[in-house]
């Protein structure tokens, strides 16, 4: 554990040798082997034979290379799904993002009971995502939801939320979006207390009006934190599945199918299991992933450089 | 003025509180609505005549259930914080070979669906015998918590200044105690943290309780509110009113701690 | 005072890894001892203090063996048990949903009744087709149910329809229009996106004289357009897509509804409605009942590496289909008894079960006539061209053909 006494001068960090360091790596990289990579690997040889019940159970499964990429890229699921799990994240983002900054600016103006409201904005965050999902299915309910009744007591028709193609993707996103406000409103806000408020100052010195301070002041400044609020808010957003999954199934159809929701349903949702075409889907959806992952650490260095 | 605009400005910060909120009122209008009245059209707006057998089930049924929730909750905490914090300060101070990757291998973890690694799970523990055990669940749900409680510490230990470190080693500390009586210290917000998200996380958890503790006396709450979504009877007052209990801890703790939450989230994902 | 809460963390840590080396030995999970049996079933509505859990554990006390019930949620309970098979810890007994017998017993999971040997000489022979693959039989049936149509008198008489007069599918459209002209609600049903939509849609499907080798044949179609109809024309609510059975009764029970359909496990729930409800054979396209289709559990014996343990497994079985508790489960299930003089005792103890007796009884196996181990996908797809067609996604034509190719192309939409 002891290591030579510095002699190199304050601008090193740390004197000792560099693999002494792995002492204190070792219980994290021991637990990332032992409970991501096995998963992982286990998944990838799942994706990679042609299984049926009986080979699955007698771990002989003939190995197929990439067949059931092949299968579920070429299958008439795929593009719905993939265009749905586009359209989901990118819009679960722009507005989780979009409310959550004028939320944030709007309490960023300290009213009375301001430090008390946000507070409560957090709540929905943090209920069991079980909880809210069901929550939201009991609202969006063609019959005896709130929401219906609602729209009938304004004299508009009522939606079918969850059981009509046009409606449930929305419906779902409607959830997710109301799940990550919280998210984005903490992000955010703590991001706006960062900026020194004299900034404000001299530019109101400058005459400009609130509209113009926002986006030449604020925005830029908050440049950093979005990007990383965006970004976080995508891979958490791009493996959502529990509440899809508690509020349409992806259905009708495949509506509101997303390659999260429709590996589960390969894998565990049907009376017949189908491992292989279930662990590739979620492989793609890694890879997916793994894409923004990079771009994520790109953004960081590029802010660590800057 | 400014006061006047200040009313208005509460006034709105209100109104748009009961909108976000509406959602966790009708979840509690919900449990106390009788069964024969729950699927009419339209719905009660108000629950008239309520009825409290929900919570009543969730006071007989579900008190093992809030245990084993906070047991597993505080315990991957504990487990979370000592992978990660040893961790983090290696990453941070000792710029160990490899460090980079690492680093990376810790963003792309956090974005495996969390159905993958349940099946993954399922499977090992079927061989070692981790099922329907509360350790087993404890491994399981720090999973959740564990990449981010890493990149928090790292971030949170980067801003704790060399001159405390050497002046702790000049006093002859090994690297160990160094940070144990130094740096761990220095950086208790990033344990507070780091705890509490992997403690919400893991109360909140239902893909792994489902997979892995299925069955057997250790079921979390989440669980509890999944037994009564039977095969052929749903019994929505016990399941909304264990929602309602099930979120008071998380609401509290999250209200209560909602500082280091801030700080937490934004000093895992802006390093600065 | 920082310094001695992250001792205490860590303090605590080390107390954890310490305990979870001291669990991880063997018997954790209940499959160390010889004498430690498993036992699964779909019934998680039941808890450790039910009438069902203690005659399991009874018949296990009376085999000589410690059995530890576990209640698994229906829909993965087949994941579950093709897994653990896969790891050789396969429950010693598993109680399964009826068409997914065949599917494990493919998979070589399951061991013949005949191998055990249980005697299967006075169960009916249409629950045992299910459990039936190559002509080997691999299930007990412990129970068995299906569907009828439930309706509310009270509404029924506002709108001046005489249940009794409904014979066949013309019949009953026109009962739905008077009750929806009354402003009451025609009827409820369940087409969700699983096998419970499947199960719903097949007495129609079948009452037409469909076949479920050819799932876009016109008298498939006939009973999908049937259903669309309903929903069109605002007989049945559009929630009926998204309904399990469960959420379609809970509809019935506000009372606006005619009818609903729904099934045998419902009739404890419908005396305690306080609805004045009848029940009336689900009609065919052109008169007579419709053949629904068997529902119920299967007691299977998964294969295990150990056969000596076979032995008690059999004694558990056998303990659990003898008459006395067999009734005692189907009592508490809301079941019929799959044994014909059974059914004599219930029908004289509880007389409202006697129609349920007569559908049972005309009921198919759904993987019967050797569709066997390719009936998941089948279901599969007709539940997904079901939920299709009433969304309005496609048309019934269309649904259905496609569904049709699905099946014969393997792979799913």
């Amino acid at each position: 554990m002891t290591t030579a006494p510095n002699r190199s001068g304050p601008r090193r960090r740390w004197p000792s040798p560099r693999t002494t360091a792995w002492g204190f790596l070792a219980p994290l990289v021991v637990y990332l082997v032992a409970f991501y990579l096995y998963p992982l690997l286990r998944n990838l040889d799942l994706s990679l034979r042609d299984h049926t019940v009986r080979s699955f159970v007698r771990n002989d499964a003939p190995f197929v290379w990439l067949d059931n990429y092949v299968r579920v890229v070429t299958s008439a699921a795929f593009a719905p799904a993939l265009w749905n799990t586009l359209v989901f994240t990118a819009l679960s983002l722009v507005f989780q993002y979009g409310i959550g900054l004028a939320l944030a600016v709007f309490f960023h103006q300290h009213f009375r009971l301001s430090v008390p409201l946000r507070a409560l904005f957090l709540v929905p965050w943090l209920l069991p995502l079980i909880v809210s999902a069901s929550t939201w299915s009991w609202m969006l309910n063609s019959e005896s939801g709130v929401v219906n009744s609602v729209l009938t007591a304004f004299g508009a028709d009522p939606v079918n939320w969850l059981t009509s193609p046009q409606y449930s993707l929305l419906a779902v996103l409607v959830a997710n979006i109301w799940i990550g406000i919280p998210f984005n409103l903490v992000l955010l806000y703590s991001g706006l207390r960062n900026i020194p408020p004299r900034l404000h100052e001299a530019a109101a010195l400058d005459g400009a009006g609130g509209w113009q301070r926002f986006w030449r002041i604020t925005m830029p400044l908050l440049r950093p934190v979005s990007a990383i609020t965006l970004l976080l808010g995508l891979v958490y957003t791009l493996k959502v599945f529990d509440i899809i999954w508690i509020m349409t199934q992806g259905g009708p159809g495949n509506s509101s199918t997303t390659l999260a929701t429709w590996s589960y349903e390969l894998g565990f949702g049907s009376l017949l299991p189908r491992f292989g075409p279930g662990a590739a889907v979620g492989n793609l959806l890694i890879l997916i992933a793994l894409f923004f992952g990079v771009i994520h650490i790109r953004v960081q260095r590029r802010q660590e450089a800057a | 003025m400014s006061t006047r605009r200040q009313w208005w400005k509460t006034a709105l910060g209100v109104v748009l509180t009961a909108l976000m909120l509406f959602p966790i009122y009708w979840m509690i209008n919900v449990s106390l609505t009788p069964g024969e009245r729950m699927r009419q059209t339209p719905p009660d707006w108000f629950p008239t005549s309520p009825t409290f057998e929900g919570y009543a089930a969730v006071l007989r049924d579900q008190l093992p259930a809030l245990g084993t929730s906070l047991l597993v909750g505080v315990c991957t905490a504990a487990l979370t914080v000592a992978v990660a914090a040893p961790a983090g300060f290696a990453l941070a101070k000792l710029s160990p070979l490899g460090g980079g990757p690492l680093h990376f291998v810790l963003v792309i973890a956090q974005m495996i669906p969390g159905i993958i690694m349940a099946m993954g799970f399922y499977s090992l523990y079927l061989s070692v015998g981790g099922l329907d055990t509360w350790w087993g669940l404890v491994i399981a749900d720090s999973t959740l918590a564990v990449p981010f409680g890493a990149l928090v510490f790292t971030a949170f230990m980067s801003a704790v200044p060399d001159e405390i470190i050497q002046a702790a080693r000049i006093d002859g500390a090994g690297l160990w105690r160094t940070f144990r009586s130094v740096v761990l210290p220095a950086s208790r917000n990033a344990v507070v943290t780091v705890s509490l998200f992997a403690f919400l996380w893991a109360w909140s958890d239902f893909v792994f309780a489902n997979t892995l503790n299925g069955s057997g006396d250790v079921r979390p709450i989440t669980l509890g509110i999944y037994r009564y979504i039977g095969n052929n009877d749903q019994d929505w007052n016990s399941i909304m009113a264990t929602a309602v209990v099930a979120s008071v801890p998380a609401a509290v703790l999250l209200v209560v701690a909602q500082r280091y939450v801030a700080a937490g989230v934004t000093a895992g994902a802006v390093k600065d | 005072m920082t310094g001695a809460r992250a001792r205490r963390v860590l303090t605590a840590t080390a107390l954890v890894l310490g305990l979870a080396a001291a669990c991880s030995g063997p018997g954790a999970d209940g499959r160390g001892g010889e004498r430690d049996y498993r036992f699964w079933d779909p019934y998680t509505q039941f808890g450790d203090d039910s009438e069902w859990a203690a005659l399991v554990a009874d018949c296990g006390r009376r085999a000589g063996v410690s059995l530890h019930r576990t209640g698994y949620d229906g829909s993965d309970l087949t994941t579950r048990a093709i897994l653990a098979g896969q790891q050789g810890s396969s429950p010693d007994v598993l109680v399964l949903d009826n068409p997914v017998v065949t599917t494990l017993a493919e998979g070589e999971l399951l061991l013949p009744v005949d191998e055990l040997p249980v005697d299967l000489g006075d169960f009916e022979e249409n629950l045992l087709e299910s459990g039936e693959l190559d002509g080997t039989r691999y299930g007990v049936p412990i129970g068995a149910n299906t569907l009828a149509l439930y309706y509310n008198a009270d509404v029924l008489a506002d709108a001046e329809v005489d249940p009794a007069a409904i014979h066949d599918w013309a019949d009953l459209s026109a009962a739905l229009t008077e009750i929806s002209a009354k402003g009451h609600r025609g009827i409820t049903f369940a087409a969700i996106g699983n096998e419970e939509g499947t199960y719903q849609f097949l007495p129609w499907f079948w009452g037409s004289g469909a076949d479920l080798e050819e799932l876009d044949s016109p008298a498939a179609v006939a009973a999908l357009r049937l259903w669309k109809g309903w929903l069109d024309a605002d007989l049945a609510p559009n929630s009926v897509i998204n309904n399990n059975q469960t959420t379609s009764w809970q509809e019935f029970e506000t009372g606006t509804y005619g009818f609903a359909l729904n099934g045998t496990w419902q009739l404890a729930n419908a005396r305690a409605s306080g609805i004045d409800f009848g029940v009336i054979p689900i009609p065919s396209r052109h008169g007579g009942p419709a053949p629904g289709a068997a529902g119920g559990e299967m007691v299977t014996v998964p294969v295990q590496e150990d056969p000596r343990r076979y032995e008690r497994s059999r004694a558990i079985v056998e303990c659990l289909v003898s008459d006395d508790n067999l009734l005692t489960t189907d009592t508490v299930l809301s079941y019929v008894a799959p044994v014909e003089a059974l059914t004599a005792r219930q029908r004289a103890e509880d007389p409202e079960l006697s129609p349920w007796i007569s559908a049972v009884r005309e009921a198919r196996g759904r993987t019967a006539n050797d569709l066997g181990t390719r009936y998941p996908l089948i279901s599969e797809n007709l539940w997904t061209a079901v939920g299709n067609a009433l969304s309005g996604a496609e048309t019934p034509q269309d649904a259905l053909a496609f569904a049709q190719e699905a099946v014969t192309s393997d792979f799913g939409r």
